[in-house]
């Protein structure tokens, strides 16, 4: 890999996780103050942050059944208008289904009011919706500036290596998605890795194994 | 030792309680003497509130640096119209790295800050657009905006005003263009997140035509202080044309990377050698980008007495930006990095402006093909052209964006470039 020896960074997972400090993965990642958080949402106001990114998607589940229509509702009196509405309601269908096909978008328009035209024009323009399935994990490196001038081509390298994959696409046994990432804004944690809806710092080639392996047994 | 990195030469007005959890909850916040702000505010009433951010000098930390209070004071005095305030947390400008650490480490400092702007400006609603990958940071905010409400400190009658404050998170979905404030707007209202042209601005025609102030997370959450300490207070750090502390987000071959908080003023080479521990064994320092990917590259020599304050950056020749330094030593790969750039705009290009949408991407091939040895030097010409009709054409400024990278680092790094061309050679690894 290129030269990054020297900078004190090495344990895979979180910023900070360097060997130097004293916080656990939970107090960083604010995991012991944000706790559960129920389906239908809790306040209107922050009813459409949930973890759409979370590994057990249903393509077939029903949309804004029981507490997600709850959650709907709440996300909805919250904007003047329905189309202001659009991108959480898109997120929230993601969150369910695992990515938007074509029935998905025009279940959207409806629901909205919107042409399923228009609802396809605008969730194509943002890189977040999966347009497609996507594998269990989806793992995105961040190949920007920052990350880069660290060693992110090799940490890129890495993961297609250990899941056998190419860029894009999905392992065999439907697990792993490794695709390149533009710049998450952690940039002073190179390399920066997103899984799912989780941040991965500092991470190095020789990291890689262990954070496949840890996927694997205890998800996220 | 707490993460994160700190330094003795710090002035930790926002960032004191980054690696403390415990700053987290409401509680912990009260405890660390959070909102005392907001009431203060609600006693002073709004003209003074402005009055105060106008003599702090306070200058928008999400790049432009245009200054905070004569930006509130563009809002309509007569509120016949909703006005809106939106909080700028849609952070993907490569290098930058400061608004998710303020979200997740001192969410309620930035929840007081948007309170106290919504009740200047008037805006009973504000939203907080969250970038779309900060699931981890959105469920600490929520958590936090939660509990605000829980306490009444939001709502209908925000902390026994008798105002409404609302504050909603919206989540974008990934395209670095919906940071751009009228991009912004677009994807708020369920829109492809394209530019808008100015005028109007949007104080006078915002989100869904009405007045609206778009404000950077770190901007917001220096009000607070500014509220509680009044405008002289915070003179008191940085220079007269840029006052008060700036998050520095130090990044690339440093021992030390991270999140520090500085008076505006300060020696770049300080903060290089000293507060981040200085270079790697061996190593010298090749350039830097002192305000994130848009702006100029400097050589080392321009950094020497390069003084990190919106005039001192100028001065040197590139631009404070978002203070997102990016250090590059010798083993810096100058024509595979400002090709990695040029990719990131050409993808992140929204493609309504063909002098953007074609010009970021014939750059990133012509670079391509100089990286990988099969460049002339005509190229250089052709890429200098490129970019120089990139400028100043556009609706947004994210075409001039691609260019600086490109002209700059022809500038100063022509040699590199020719060894590249000529024998194919790479200068460095990284
Ligand atoms: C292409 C582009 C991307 C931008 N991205 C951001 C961003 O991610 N965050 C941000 O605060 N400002 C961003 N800005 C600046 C905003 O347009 C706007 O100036 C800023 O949010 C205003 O807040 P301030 O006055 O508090 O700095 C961006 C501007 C451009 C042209
Ligand atoms: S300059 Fe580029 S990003 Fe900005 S509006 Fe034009 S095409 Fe879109
Ligand atoms: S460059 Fe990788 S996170 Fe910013």
């Amino acid at each position: 890999m290129s030269d990054s020896s020297g900078i004190p960074f090495n344990n895979p997972g979180w910023a900070g996780n360097t060997g130097e400090f004293q916080l656990t993965e939970a107090q960083v990642r604010g995991d012991d103050y944000v706790g559960e958080r129920p389906k239908e949402g809790t306040h209107p106001a922050t009813a459409a942050t949930y973890p759409y990114m979370l590994a057990d998607k249903d393509p077939s589940a029903p949309l804004f059944e029981g507490p997600y229509r709850e959650r709907w509702d709440k996300i909805r009196s919250r904007y003047p208008d329905a189309r202001s509405a659009l991108l959480p309601t898109l997120g929230l269908a993601q969150e369910l289904r695992g990515y938007l096909s074509p029935e998905t978008m025009e279940e959207v328009a409806r629901l909205l009011d919107l042409s399923p035209a228009y609802v396809r024009g605008v969730a194509t323009f943002y890189t977040m919706y999966n347009k497609r399935p996507v594998g269990r994990f989806l793992i995105q490196v961040c190949t920007n500036i920052s990350c880069n001038l660290c060693g992110a081509d090799e940490v890129l390298q890495a993961f297609l290596n250990n899941t056998g994959t190419e860029l894009g696409e999905t392992s065999e046994d439907g697990l792993f998605t490794v695709v390149e990432a533009e710049c998450l804004a952690a940039c002073g944690f190179p390399t920066c890795v997103q899984i799912n809806s989780r941040y991965y710092e500092n991470v190095t080639p020789k990291d890689v194994p262990a954070i496949l392996e840890r996927l694997k047994t205890q998800g996220e | 030792m707490a993460y994160p990195y700190t330094h003795p030469k710090e002035v930790r007005l926002l960032s004191r309680y980054f690696g403390d959890p415990g700053a987290r909850s409401l509680e912990g916040w009260k405890a660390r003497g959070g909102y005392q702000a907001l009431p203060k505010a609600f006693e002073m009433g709004r003209d003074r509130v402005i009055e105060e951010v106008k003599a702090s000098g306070l200058r928008g930390r999400g790049g432009a640096g245009f200054p905070t209070g004569v930006k509130w004071s563009f809002m309509p005095k007569e509120r016949t119209r909703p006005h809106y305030l939106l909080c700028n947390a849609d952070e993907s400008e490569p290098g930058t790295f400061k608004d998710r650490e303020l979200l997740r480490w001192t969410p309620h400092q930035v929840i007081e800050g948007i309170a106290i702007a919504a009740y200047a400006i008037q805006a009973e609603q504000s939203y907080i657009y969250c970038r779309g990958e900060f699931f981890e940071t959105t469920q600490v905010l929520a958590r936090a905006l939660e509990e605000a409400y829980e306490a009444g400190i939001l709502g209908e009658n925000a902390m026994g005003s008798g105002i409404r404050i609302d504050i909603t998170i919206h989540v974008g979905a990934g395209a670095y263009i919906c940071g751009e404030e009228t991009g912004l707007m677009n994807s708020l209202e369920g829109r492809r997140g394209q530019p808008r042209v100015k005028p109007p601005f949007p104080a006078q025609a915002g989100y869904r035509g009405m007045p609206t102030t778009v404000n950077n997370v770190e901007t917001l959450a220096s009000v607070p202080y500014i509220t509680l300490h009044g405008g002289e207070a915070y003179r008191a750090y940085g220079t007269d044309q840029s006052p008060g502390t700036k998050l520095f987000c130090v990044s690339g071959h440093v021992r030390k990377p991270g999140n520090y908080e500085l008076p505006l003023g300060f020696p770049l080479m300080e903060l290089i050698e000293d507060v981040c521990g200085g270079l790697r064994e061996g190593r010298r320092l090749k350039a830097v980008i002192p305000g994130g990917s848009s702006v100029p590259i400097l050589s080392a020599e321009e950094c020497w007495d390069c003084l990190l304050s919106y005039e001192g950056v100028a001065k040197a020749g590139s631009q404070l930006g978002c203070a997102s330094v990016i250090v590059m030593d010798d083993t810096t790969d100058i024509v595979k990095q400002v090709r990695r750039m040029v990719g990131f705009y050409a993808h992140e290009s929204c493609g309504q402006c063909t002098p953007c949408r074609e010009g970021s991407a014939w750059m990133e091939k012509i670079l391509r093909r100089i990286e990988e040895g099969r460049g002339t030097e005509e190229d250089l010409d052709t890429l200098m052209e490129v970019a120089g009709q990139m400028e100043g054409t556009t609706i947004c400024v994210l075409s001039d964006s691609a260019a600086a990278p490109v002209k700059s680092s022809i500038m100063k790094f022509r040699d590199e470039y020719l060894a590249r061309i000529r024998t194919g050679e790479r200068v460095g690894a990284a």
